[in-house]
């Protein structure tokens, strides 16, 4: 047992009671005083010419603001990497899915805008337009971005070398081929921006993001004005999920507009905007080729993956990089060879997604499964001799310190009772196991640090600045929880002021798993040398060395001595009174390989720590209705070390609801040509609390890593990865098909069903 | 269109409020009278984040106009905590952490509070029925369930949970 006073506990977040009394605001909530509204004109087209756009019309209208098309740009353009920036922030020459900028509006109200959109004259001429990242490929009319030959936007070649003579002496080798559609984000809280320039011409910015100095620096870029005068704000956020990550148009139209009409404006998404135009994730094609020793010890393996990317190519490298490296962080394999491309199509744009390639690792888990099935293994043996184990280098030269991947496997087929229920079930009921690794991090260069400052005011509270942001995860109760801990304060005493840029240092933001191990370990850090500070006062006062002293519960006492104490707020009033104040700072940054590039150079440390997660569910297949009902759920992961089991579970029981019951059994998008005829909640099949298992079985594993606040790394995504692979492996199990095509919709179900009778 | 003077009794209080016809009781309590409490998720009545309460009743307000609205006893998220005293079903929301980015969170109370008016210990069963309108993304709605089957339980120890280790213990 720790002797933590607060963390590991189970503590109830501090942001929740402003949530339950509709206190907290969230953008869409923002009145400011003379906001106009905004609305974007999108392309109805999905590929074509712009010949000409007339606004004259628009801006007659009375009550319209202010209109803004490409020309008032000045030709910036957005992407995540300076390799990558092919995106217009309003497009000026060609449109490239239905849902691109073409124009914005601002006006006093919503009526007004939305007639001022159709107002706006566009000439097109269309041009052919491609769907599917095959068809993209092999067309030969205009490509997407004339400067990316068949339309292939990013290439990532990962190869250990050794693949072909390894496949030579392999005793076994399969090939599969698996696929899955678009999925979408759905984050409960429609995106929604307000802008303005306040009196010194900073723009201030309120909008649901992953991180707000990702915001800030492209901001800045766009209007050419310096960091510091970009003041992202922050606001309560309604999920994120990797969906807001990076910068839209609709941050730079929505600026943009503020800046023309010296008003504050306020954009709100409408539910099929936040589908179309924000971003999705890449319907993916993946061939896994699999080649095994007798013992089903994986000797070689091939990937070849082709992945939509949509128009533009957001943070294409990435996305083409992670469901890969899930895999190599999670499995040991003798060699492997990994072909990733993304490829521009005229849909919407894809991006990052908290289950990354739900077909890809479901795919490779099923092939697993086959492959145990041949050599006479179950499930769960074939994933133990090849699973992760500490002390080892992944494919791409990762060090991996901390891993209890087995610890994970061992207790989550335990709870389930796995090996009591594989191949003894009623017929049409199955179990299945799927295991996965995702990365705390990831090299970000100078944004790949967080800092930390803290100042003690004269009650004896804290107030703690932080850039992290809190998308719904409960970041926000983290770092209050790491204060409180290390200052000797109780959480209630912690005054929180994150996610700010003008008040907070770099961060990098929540997308790459890494708050509480970067941006909780700066504010660790800082609190550290803050009660450094306080020792020493106290010490003089108890007359012991600083390093006896303990801080606790609002009291600083000596270790040995507990009756021998002084109140926190004494503390800080003698050091006042002596001149010196009581503040620090702290900062951490992860020692990774910063020459590790996703496209030039993929190989070197990608982050300090890996988590492992497994999961086994059991379900129930109606062979009438190709119905599939989960009876129960095992979740299972080492996550270093639990700063909340409260929280934690809560991500792992939306882990499972997002990557394995919606992921693998609802989600997909459906498409007509370029246009997503599923874009609002009515058709996309989110999971509801009817649907979901009646249990979930959470078990925490902790390997404390050695780098790791307390020892805590990354929580929750290992389980919505790996709950894709067990939905997906108990489906195959219960109907005893070996399924390829993702999700596993009743139709699927049933062909299969029908297909193995015949 | 013009608009119309009505007047509303919303959390107990009559409130007067000039409205256009086809407006919705979510916009009116939104824009006209800062109750920014209750959410628009999907605007069309599929995700249950902008539910309230007619007469008791859980309602959809981005479906109701507040002209219908008329005459009845509204209540929304704001008029759940007595002053700064939490309902019983709002801290057992906090405590079992059944809060996450918040946002279906008045929408899944108000449902939640309804069903509870009707039926003060519901089974787990009962209560996935009853807030099957209500989408929440981020949770997985097992900490929802629970928090709604034990509201009625004291809430420094829960039988069914772990016991609540607050942080000052
Ligand atoms: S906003 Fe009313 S049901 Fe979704
Ligand atoms: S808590 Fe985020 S949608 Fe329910």
């Amino acid at each position: 047992m720790s002797d933590y006073a607060i963390i590991g506990k189970r503590m109830p977040r501090v942001d929740s009671r402003a949530k339950v009394m509709g206190k907290a605001k969230f953008t869409a909530d923002l009145k400011l005083p003379g906001m106009l509204v905004g609305k974007i004109k999108r392309s109805p087209y999905a590929h074509a010419r712009i010949l000409n756009i007339d606004t004259s019309k628009a801006e007659a209208l009375p009550g319209v603001k202010s209109v803004v098309t490409g020309k008032d740009t000045e030709g910036v353009k957005w992407g995540v990497f300076a390799y990558t920036r092919d995106q217009e922030f309003i497009q000026t020459q060609k449109v490239r899915y239905i849902g691109d900028e073409v124009a914005g509006v601002a006006a006093v109200d919503e009526e007004t805008a939305l007639k001022a959109l159709d107002l706006i004259e566009v000439t097109y001429e269309e041009l052919p337009a491609v769907f599917d990242s095959m068809e993209a490929m092999a067309s030969e009319t205009e490509l997407i971005h004339g400067d990316f030959p068949n339309n292939i936007n990013v290439h990532v070649n990962i190869d250990t070398g050794n693949v072909d003579e390894n496949f030579k002496k392999a005793h076994y080798i399969r090939e599969d081929t698996f696929v899955a559609p678009e999925e979408s984000y759905f984050q409960a809280e429609p995106y929604a921006i307000v802008a303005r320039f306040d009196h010194e011409d900073c723009l201030e910015i309120w909008c649901p993001n992953g991180g707000p100095h990702m915001k800030s620096k492209p901001l800045s870029n766009a209007f050419k004005i310096p960091l510091h005068k970009v003041k992202v704000r922050k606001i309560a956020i309604g999920g994120a999920f990797g969906g807001r990550s990076e910068i839209c148009p609709v941050d730079y139209i929505c600026a943009l507009l503020a800046k023309k009409t010296k008003k504050p404006v306020r954009i709100q998404f409408t539910r099929e905007e936040n589908t179309i135009a924000t971003r999705q994730g890449h319907a993916m094609i993946t061939t896994h080729k699999t080649g095994v020793d007798k013992d089903g010890r994986v000797l070689a393996r091939e990937t070849t993956c082709y992945m939509d990317g949509g128009a533009y190519s957001s943070t294409g490298p990435i996305a083409t990089s992670v469901p890969f490296l899930s895999m190599e962080q999670a499995y040991r394999m003798g060699s492997v060879r990994y072909n990733g491309y993304r490829i521009y199509t005229n849909k919407p744009i894809r991006g990052m997604i908290r289950t990354h390639g739900r077909g890809f690792a479901a795919g490779l888990d099923t092939q697993l499964d086959m492959i145990a099935e041949h050599i006479g293994i179950d499930p769960v043996e074939i994933r133990l001799r090849n699973s992760r184990q500490p002390g080892e280098y992944t494919s791409t030269k990762s060090y991996v310190d901390s891993c209890a991947m087995d610890e994970t496997i061992h207790k989550a087929v335990e709870k389930s009772r796995f090996k009591e229920k594989w191949g003894k079930l009623p017929p049409l009921h199955g179990i299945g196991i799927g295991t996965n690794s995702v990365q705390t991090g990831f090299p970000m260069g100078i944004r790949g640090g967080s800092q930390s400052f803290i100042k003690f005011n004269e009650d004896g509270e804290a107030t703690v600045m932080s850039g992290v942001v809190d998308n719904g995860q409960g970041n926000d109760n983290m770092l209050v929880q790491i204060a409180a801990e290390e200052l000797g304060l109780l959480p209630e005493d912690i005054h929180l002021v994150s996610a700010d840029t003008e008040t907070t240092s770099s961060d990098p933001g929540s997308y790459s798993q890494v708050s509480t191990f970067v941006g909780g370990h700066a504010v660790k850090i800082a609190a550290q040398n803050c009660r450094a500070k306080l020792f020493k006062v106290a010490s003089k006062v108890l007359k012991v060395s600083p390093d006896k002293l303990v801080a606790q519960n609002r009291l600083i006492f000596v270790r040995d001595d507990p009756e021998k104490s002084i109140p926190i707020k004494k503390v800080v009033r003698i050091s006042l009174l002596n001149f010196n104040s009581v503040n620090a700072e702290g900062g951490y940054w992860p020692k990774v390989d910063m020459k590790r590039e996703w496209v030039k150079n993929p190989y070197g440390q990608m982050c300090e720590a890996f988590s492992f997660g497994t999961t086994i569910v059991e379900v129930k297949v109606d062979p009438n209705t190709g119905q599939v009902e989960v009876l129960e759920a095992t979740a299972a992961q080492d996550v270093g070390y639990a700063l909340n089991p409260l929280v934690l579970e809560g991500q792992f029981e939306g882990s499972i609801a997002m990557g394995g019951q919606g992921g693998m059994l609802t989600e997909y998008h459906e498409w007509n040509g370029g246009r997503c005829i599923n874009p609002t909640m009515l058709d996309y099949k989110l999971p509801l609390a009817c649907d979901m298992p009646p249990k979930i079985n959470n078990i925490i594993v902790e390997s404390v890593d050695p780098k790791g606040p307390y020892g805590a790394k990354e929580a929750g995504m290992s389980i919505a990865m790996s709950a894709a692979q067990a939905y997906s492996a108990a489906v195959s199990n219960a109907i005893g098909v070996y399924m390829d095509s993702f999700p596993l919709t009743p139709d699927k179900i049933l062909a299969a069903i029908k297909s193995k009778e015949s | 269109m013009e608009k119309i003077l009505i007047t509303l009794n919303i959390n107990d209080k009559p409130c007067e409020v000039m409205v256009y016809p086809n407006d919705t009781l979510l916009e009116v309590l939104r824009d006209e009278l800062d109750l920014t409490g209750s959410k628009e998720s999907c605007g069309e009545g599929v995700c249950g984040s902008c539910t309230i309460h007619m007469d008791d009743k859980p309602v959809r307000s981005c479906l109701t106009l507040a002209m219908e609205a008329t005459g009845t006893k509204i209540k929304t998220v704001e008029g759940l905590a007595k002053g700064d005293e939490l309902s019983s079903l709002q801290q057992s929301f906090v405590d079992h952490g059944a809060v996450q980015c918040g946002f279906c969170t008045p929408g899944m109370l108000m449902s939640a509070d309804a069903l509870l008016k009707i039926n003060s210990k519901p089974d787990e069963k009962t209560v996935r029925k009853a807030i099957a309108g209500n989408i929440c993304r981020c949770t997985g709605y097992t900490k929802i369930v629970k928090a709604v089957a034990h509201a009625g339980n004291s809430q420094d120890h829960c039988p069914d949970c772990i016991t609540f280790s607050k942080a000052k213990e």
